[in-house]
């Protein structure tokens, strides 16, 4: 579903990825765990387009994103840490905005706003302006957002940040039906018990390197995943 | 801590000086030389140039018949006019609406701190346009009739005095707007609305009042004297630029009691309105089937719903859409007297109306740039059409689109009056509605252009990008300049041509430049704005 080939990128001086490789396959979740600035945030804006790399290759379905970047764009969604949306716009008119560009037609898209805005609880807020929205109210809207095009691949940077207890569990089981369904997600975090009940697979990314890859029991063995990570970190 | 903000202020506004957003990293120090000359040019060479030329053709006349007060009063009339113009429109975004409001309340600042320096931000921008029309009349007085001591401390006095006038103006403009937008629902349409009204009689003023000053001109002693006797604070103000320790006293303390008014006023609502989200009533979500839209058809209403949410962005780019047609009428009500008294004036330079008509709407079309700022205005939303779907191409045809047809209705208005005003062939006529479209065309695409090479995309104030970015000021007086062009070299050589060749010449220029930059936006500038 989605390769990342010997990523590089760097500002200026400082590489901020280095050499780094994943391959994230249908069916699972792919957690993303280093310290601030390790490089998790470039990866994924690199891997959805958002920012031009130096070096390597990142292919979405087959798909290079050097080469047909609209295509690879179409088949994911991409829910930022901070999620600035667009402001003067209200929820629904946001939400319609991002079903055309994806080209969902009318009625499957108010069905699909319909059933994720009632599930998250956002439904009474819709006409309201994004600009009046609480955090955990646009970061539901990023999440509705992202699931209303049915895309096969979804990347995520903290997504459980200002999420309520109730919508992060919700948002962890929409995770775990999407995937249930064929689709994948690759996704970074601080959380390290979500990580580890969650994910299929886990990455640990380290001053821009990979340090640790594979499945949950690969990574941890028999350590807690917190455990691995602070002996990682302290190498 | 009050200079602390003021830096930070500062910071934000010469960013673009400093920093080169696209290649995110610091412009190197020719650069930022070159800026900032660029910068001085404008407002020294361009602007200050213009007035020191008027306060030359004023000063020597009014004072050698003893109404030296008379030049005062006019040039600081006209001081507070350009002063009010440039500071008026950002007011309320300035003083209330800055991004980091919440940042700054819960830092161990006084809130009197921040309010003293979002004040003096106002007081910086309307002070930056009254100096260029207040400098100049002081320095021509000091030089015809020397600087005693007391005249330069009149005067900078004066300096202060008109300018803090400016600073009571736009505050008291900004905290109405502020008070009233909390309570309405289309918040965007009132306060283009309001300050519309306010510009409108405020200019309506201005302008009957320059009939007057042009009487008063012709008979300085006479109406000198009437004004003296009825109207004796106008007088009183005049005499602070000759040195009159009284008036200047008086005038100060009006100040002083304006200032502290103001103060009260904005320290007592400064939480209120800043904090508080509106007494506007919650909007209720009705479901219902929206038609689907094309990709650009999205992207297109999306700009749309930008424009018309912001009222800031309306005002500062999108005044075209009023001030073009209202020309329009004004073409076909005294277009043909205009005309006449242009060819009358420029004899043996056949058609100076119709290309002095052109160069009034080539100057016209800048005040709709709102391709501009557009992608500044993206700000850390900007990831949202970068990780979408779409093509950087269409993302910026979208853009370039909303300003082709914002410009373009009222402008297809507007040159047909101006065909009907414009007397002579039907070649000419049909060039002058050529060349009009054609240079609107140009235009927006020359400003889009602008837009990708020189984004500000970290701002935390919409007044940066949208009023106070190098792009903007180049859009618009890169327009002006070429409009000048335009005009001077046509009255120099190009009349030798005639006026159908002539206009033909430049329509073939404009579109092609137009069709250049058009290629350009769709290659490399797709690619720079990606790599944003």
């Amino acid at each position: 579903m989605l390769i990342i080939e010997r990523l590089t990128k760097t500002y200026g001086e400082k590489k901020a990825v280095d050499d780094l490789s994943l391959h994230i396959r249908p069916g699972e979740i792919y957690g993303f765990i280093g310290h601030n600035g390790a490089g998790k945030t470039t990866t994924l804006k690199s891997a959805v387009g958002i920012l031009q790399f130096d070096e390597g290759n990142i292919i979405v379905n087959g798909t290079s994103l050097k080469d047909d970047p609209v295509k690879c764009k179409r088949q994911l969604a991409y829910i930022p840490d901070n999620p600035d949306l667009y402001e003067f716009m209200s929820g629904i008119k946001y939400l319609n905005f991002i079903a055309d560009i994806f080209g969902i037609p009318s009625d499957v898209r108010q069905e699909k706003i319909r059933e994720y805005a009632d599930l998250l609880e956002l439904t009474g807020d819709l006409a309201q302006p994004i600009s009046a929205y609480s955090h955990g109210m646009k970061q539901k809207l990023a999440v509705i957002s992202a699931w209303i095009h049915d895309p096969a691949l979804i990347l995520m940077d903290e997504p459980f940040v200002g999420l309520d207890p109730k919508a992060s569990h919700l948002l962890k089981e929409m995770m775990r039906e999407h995937c249930d369904k064929g689709g994948a997600i690759f996704f970074s975090t601080h959380v390290l018990e979500v990580a580890e009940k969650l994910c299929d697979k886990v990455a640990i990314i380290k001053q821009g390197r990979l340090v640790k890859a594979g499945t949950m029991e690969e990574v941890k063995g028999d350590d807690s995943l917190e455990e691995v990570f602070l002996e990682l970190e302290a190498e | 801590m009050f200079w602390i903000l003021l830096k930070k202020q500062a910071s934000e506004v010469f960013k673009g000086y400093f920093y080169d957003a696209k290649k995110n990293r610091m412009r190197s120090v020719p650069a930022i030389i070159a800026w900032f000359v660029f910068f001085i040019v404008i407002m020294v060479v361009f602007l200050g140039g213009m007035f020191t030329t008027l306060a030359l053709s004023l000063c020597a006349g009014l004072v050698s018949v003893g109404v030296g007060w008379l030049y005062f009063l006019l040039m600081s009339g006209l001081a507070v006019v350009l002063g009010a113009f440039g500071s008026i429109f950002n007011s309320y975004t300035s003083l209330y609406l800055s991004k980091d409001n919440d940042l700054l309340l819960s830092l161990p600042i006084p809130v009197r701190t921040i309010i003293a320096a979002r004040i003096v931000n106002v007081y910086l921008l309307g002070a930056m346009y009254s100096a260029v029309v207040l400098l100049p009349t002081l320095i021509v007085y000091w030089g015809l009739f020397g600087a005693t001591a007391r005249t330069v401390i009149c005067g900078i006095l004066l300096f202060l005095i008109v300018t803090g006038f400016v600073m009571v103006l736009a505050c008291l403009l900004g905290w109405v707007v502020a008070k009233l937008s909390r309570r309405l629902k289309n918040k965007s349409y009132i306060t283009v609305l309001l300050t519309l009204l306010f510009i409108g009689v405020y200019y309506f003023c201005y302008f009957k009042a320059n009939a007057f000053i042009r009487e008063l001109i012709l008979h300085a002693e006479i109406y000198g004297a009437k004004v003296k006797g009825k109207a004796y604070a106008f007088y009183l103000f005049g005499r602070i630029g000759e040195g009159d320790w009284v008036a200047t006293a008086i005038y100060f303390v009006v100040m002083v009691v304006l200032l502290a008014a103001v103060w009260t006023v904005l320290t007592r609502s400064f939480l209120s309105i800043a904090v508080a989200g509106g007494t506007t009533t919650k909007v209720r979500y009705v479901e219902k089937t929206v038609k689907r839209k094309s990709e650009f058809g999205a992207l297109l209403s999306k700009e749309f719903t930008r424009f018309t949410s912001n009222a800031n962005y309306m005002l500062n780019s999108g005044l075209g859409i009023l001030m073009i047609p209202a020309l329009g009428v004004l073409l076909l009500l005294k277009g043909r007297e205009l005309c006449a008294v242009i060819n009358d004036a420029f004899t043996g330079r056949p058609d100076s109306g119709a290309i002095l008509i052109c160069t009034m709407l080539f100057m016209l079309a800048s005040m709709t740039d709102t391709a501009a700022p557009s992608i500044s205005l993206e700000g850390k939303s900007l990831w949202i059409p970068q990780s979408l779907p779409v093509t950087a191409k269409t993302v910026l045809r979208s853009k370039l689109s909303m300003q082709l047809i914002l410009l373009m209705i009222p402008m297809t208005f507007t040159v047909i009056c101006a065909a009907v005003a414009v007397p002579g062939m039907v070649a000419v006529k049909l060039l002058v509605c050529c060349i009009i479209l054609v240079f609107a065309v140009f235009y927006s695409v020359w400003c889009m252009v602008i837009g990708v090479r020189m984004p500000v995309l970290h701002w935390t104030n919409e007044t940066a990008p949208i009023k106070q970015s190098g792009g903007v000021m180049l859009a618009l007086f890169g327009d002006w300049g070429l409009a000048i062009v335009f005009v001077i070299l046509y009255l120099a050589v190009g009349y030798k041509l005639g006026a159908v060749a002539y206009l033909a010449l430049w329509t073939v220029v404009f579109a092609a430049i137009a069709l250049l930059l058009l290629r350009w936006l769709d290659t490399r500038g797709a690619k720079a704005f990606e790599a944003l």
